[in-house]
């Protein structure tokens, strides 16, 4: 830790020995091979007690349970859709995981005998190509995820737009507690989700406005490893609507 | 970017579609405004000629190679010269390894005819001995990168591999025999043909689309223009229908746009000195 | 194919001054530069001129396989594609792969596999598409290099860089990093990839003749030679994120304090989620508005986790975001 109390960081590359103290531990982005510890990314190195982390630079997006992501309609089977969530993996939706029950189905005891509720054609209400925001419900590095779009904040999209950015990135596009999207909503007046799968959906007041923040965006994407990277943003995003004109 | 894959939902659609009516791009261009090109020549020491063009960041390298062999029969004093192209996998993840499709031939054709229809090579320059031998070339276009339009990044880079030529002069010896000369010269380029692409989506019109545009746009077309600011060929891509309107006040547009990067890029300037 | 202009072609190797033709000594490798980052559609890249071979790789992957049958249930597969492009060498190759292509696309493959975690992508293929725009001799080694290079670049899991170059043999003498001349006149050639992690072999061909002490002693060159590559490599991979810092600490410097204090006064504005999301208006949906979901996210954040084969520490490592600020 540097006096600043900022962890110190340095970029490190695949097999680079990370460290040769015998109490230190392998963890994520390394392995531990006799007494050495090699990092297996290009990545920022960072010590967390006694466990070695390489945080790495670029990398695909990897399902984890309760993340909260944007997956698209990219295939239909009688039962079920299948989404490309950016990643290995495709993800399973199905139709009791997607649409609300119908209530008039409940209530109807089985002694009406022949009385049916016709059954919702649920399977024609995502279209090809339609942008879900899901959270994954279940999954392993092995498996298919299987996703719902079934709560808060969870649905299809209807209107604005999505970009994509590397997934790596995206904890720094929300920053320490959401700063760093709090300073986008605020000086350029939009609504962003940020999904975990790199994904991010944004909706602005008007083009312009929408434009400065896909820049923006890209430009954290961009200098995601530096530091300082907030009040970078904040004067490029004052000094950019000085330009532009943009309110 | 803007997130397309192979599927393409309404969203990107919509909002590209909302974008434009009000004049506006997702890149933050004009309608009519041209991406910036960039344009290296003669990186490959092998190739007779090669260009790396770069149009945003769509990429296209070229390299011209020739062989000598038998003219076309009904062709006895003219030389051949043929584009291909190739839409290699490192340029996209939606392209795939194997042989060329019907885009890569497509684009191939269209590279090639703008190249034919403009006379800019002097094919009787081509010939050495009439009926017995020509120079073939060869101009290879490998698309590198794709981010939309590859039509006119591919034209812009077969046209400077042309003019970056520098061939070994042939000759007859006693016996009859083909020899080389000793020396190296240029080709005698007569015009530079450039080519402009426009979009179309519902009843709007645009110059050089990106990827995203070009995943959702209803059609579009290929003007390629001559010095004389004359269209010498077009190709119409993709399902939309063009009112005659549209096309002619298209091609009035397309030879503004070439004209003025023509002068930007002065392709002139990769000839070899012949020597 | 008539060609007029035949292949320069030396009989010697060596000047008066016993250095090779180009000025290098016997165990010299040639210029090297590379770069990664240069394909931007692709999920890692990198561009190698080594010599006069100038290599483009990229990688595309994991994802799913296509043709399903190829798909291996317990481990990912690496597929390689070495190309080249028919302007690269002297006389005009055809676009269709040949044999040759096929080998070596398969050595590199093999060359490329031991230091991969195939087993962490079971069902997937990862796919290296390597593109030789200009060939000089060693294109193998230098393409090997290129794909090191691309998989680290597009945060593959590795155990290890891995770096080819060859030795080999001409008028006598043992060579290290033939160019094309050295290779069509000499009398045997060596192309090793080397891990350079344990500086172990991954790849490794010969042909000619050579005693087992040249053998030897080419051996130490490649390690040697595969050292300098090595060390640009790291420098390539580093100086793509090392250039922005230094980009960004000089924009830093030309921050207006003043402007951003005086544009402080951020107001806690709505921050709502996609409005027409109708699971938004259902009747469970509590009055929270998104930002204190998103904080929550980046309370507990998330750093992508990669496929570490590593036994993984639950709960007492915390992978942070990228670098924090103050």
């Amino acid at each position: 830790m540097s006096a600043e109390n900022k962890p110190v960081r340095e970029i490190v590359t695949p097999g680079q020995v990370i460290s040769t103290d015998p109490s230190h531990l392998a963890g994520r982005g390394a392995v531990k091979e006799a007494d050495q510890i090699i990092s297996v990314f290009v990545g920022l190195k960072e010590e967390r007690g006694k466990y070695i982390n390489v945080v790495p630079l670029n990398g695909l997006y990897n399902p984890q349970i309760g993340d909260k992501i944007i997956a698209r309609v990219t295939a239909k089977t009688p039962v079920k859709f299948l989404m490309d969530i950016n990643s290995k993996f495709v993800g399973i939706l199905k139709p009791s995981d997607a649409f609300r029950r119908s209530h008039s189905n409940r209530g109807y005891p089985k002694s009406m005998g022949t009385y049916r509720v016709p059954k919702e054609n649920e399977m024609g209400k995502f279209k090809m190509g339609d942008m879900v925001i899901c959270k994954v419900l279940s999954g392993s590095r092995v498996e298919e995820p299987t996703l719902t779009s079934l709560g808060q904040e969870l649905g299809p999209i209807s209107n604005g737009v999505v970009i994509v950015i590397s997934p790596t990135k995206i904890p720094r596009v929300i920053g320490k507690k959401g700063s760093m999207i709090s300073l986008l909503k605020n000086l350029l007046h939009c609504k962003i989700f940020v999904a975990q799968n790199g994904r991010i959906w944004i909706q602005g007041r008007a083009p312009e406005n929408e434009r400065l923040l896909i820049e923006s965006i890209h430009k954290i994407e961009r200098e995601a490893h530096t530091t300082g990277l907030t009040d970078r943003v904040k004067a490029y995003i004052i000094q950019e609507k000085k330009i532009r004109g943009i309110k | 970017m803007i997130d397309i894959s192979k599927v393409v939902s309404s969203l990107e659609k919509n909002y590209i579609r909302k974008l434009l009516k009000q004049g506006k791009r997702i890149d933050g261009r004009g309608l009519f405004e041209y991406r910036e090109v960039t344009v290296t020549a003669g990186f490959v020491p092998k190739a007779e000629g090669s260009a790396d063009v770069h149009i945003g960041d769509s990429r296209v390298m070229c390299g011209v190679k020739y062989d000598i062999g038998r003219p076309y029969s009904d062709n006895p004093d003219k030389g051949v010269c043929t584009v291909m192209s190739e839409f290699v996998p490192i340029a996209s993840p939606m392209f795939e390894p194997g042989r060329p499709g019907e885009d890569a031939i497509q684009l191939a054709r269209v590279v090639d005819r703008g190249i034919r229809h403009t006379n800019c090579l002097d094919y009787n320059e081509l010939c050495v001995k009439v009926g017995e031998f020509v120079y073939i070339l060869f101009i290879d276009c490998y698309m590198m990168d794709h981010f939309g339009n590859l039509t006119d990044t591919a034209a812009i880079a077969a046209i400077a591999a042309l003019l970056n030529v520098n061939l070994p002069r042939a000759k007859i010896d006693a016996d009859g025999k083909l020899e080389w000369d000793g020396t190296y010269r240029p080709l005698n380029i007569s015009e530079i043909p450039i080519s402009i692409t426009f979009g179309k989506i519902d009843d709007v019109i645009f110059v050089d689309p990106i990827l995203a545009e070009e995943m959702v746009l209803d059609g579009s077309i290929a003007f390629a223009v001559d010095e004389k600011k004359q269209v010498t060929s077009i190709q119409k891509y993709k399902s939309a229908t063009w009112s005659v309107e549209e096309i002619m006040e298209t091609s009035a547009k397309a030879v503004e746009i070439a004209d003025e990067l023509r002068k930007k890029l002065n392709l002139r300037q990769y000839t070899p000195k012949a020597c | 194919m008539t060609i007029l202009v035949q292949e320069p072609h030396d009989e010697v190797c060596f000047r008066e001054d016993g250095k090779r033709l180009d000025g290098r000594a016997v165990d010299e490798i040639r210029s090297f530069s590379c770069e990664v980052g240069v394909i931007k559609n692709a999920q890692g890249s990198a561009l190698v001129r080594h010599g006069g071979n100038q290599i483009y790789a990229a990688i595309y992957g994991p994802r799913e396989v296509h043709p399903r049958h190829l798909a291996k249930p317990d481990r990912g597969i690496l597929r390689v594609y070495y190309r080249m492009a028919t302007f690269s060498v002297h006389e005009r190759k055809s676009p269709a792969p040949n044999r040759r292509e096929n080998e070596i696309s398969k050595v590199i493959r093999e060359s490329l596999e031991p230091v991969l975690f195939l087993e962490a992508y079971p069902d997937s293929q990862i796919e290296i598409y390597i593109e030789v725009i200009a060939a000089d001799g060693g294109t193998r080694c230098a393409s090997t290099t290129a794909a090191s290079l691309a998989l680290a670049d597009a945060g593959i899991p590795m155990k290890s860089m891995v770096v080819g170059v060859a030795a080999g043999k001409a008028q006598g003498k043992v060579l290290l990093d033939l160019g094309d001349k050295e290779d069509k006149v000499g009398q045997a050639d060596i192309p090793c990839v080397v891990v350079m992690k344990d500086k172990s072999i991954s790849l490794l061909q010969f042909d000619g003749e050579m005693s087992l002490d040249e053998m030897k002693l080419g051996f130490e060159y490649v390690l040697k030679g595969a050292e300098d590559i090595y060390q640009s490599q790291l420098e390539a991979l580093k100086s793509k994120y090392q250039k922005i810092s230094e980009e960004a600490l000089k924009e830093d410097a030309k921050i207006d304090k003043s402007a951003i204090a005086t544009e402080e006064k951020i107001e806690d504005g709505p921050a709502e989620g996609p409005e027409d999301l109708p699971q938004n208006k259902s009747e469970d949906a509590v009055d929270l508005p998104v930002a204190e979901k998103v904080e929550e996210k980046a309370a507990e954040p998330k750093a992508p986790k990669a496929e570490n084969p590593a036994p993984e520490p639950e709960g007492k490592t915390t992978p942070s975001n990228p670098p924090g600020d103050a």
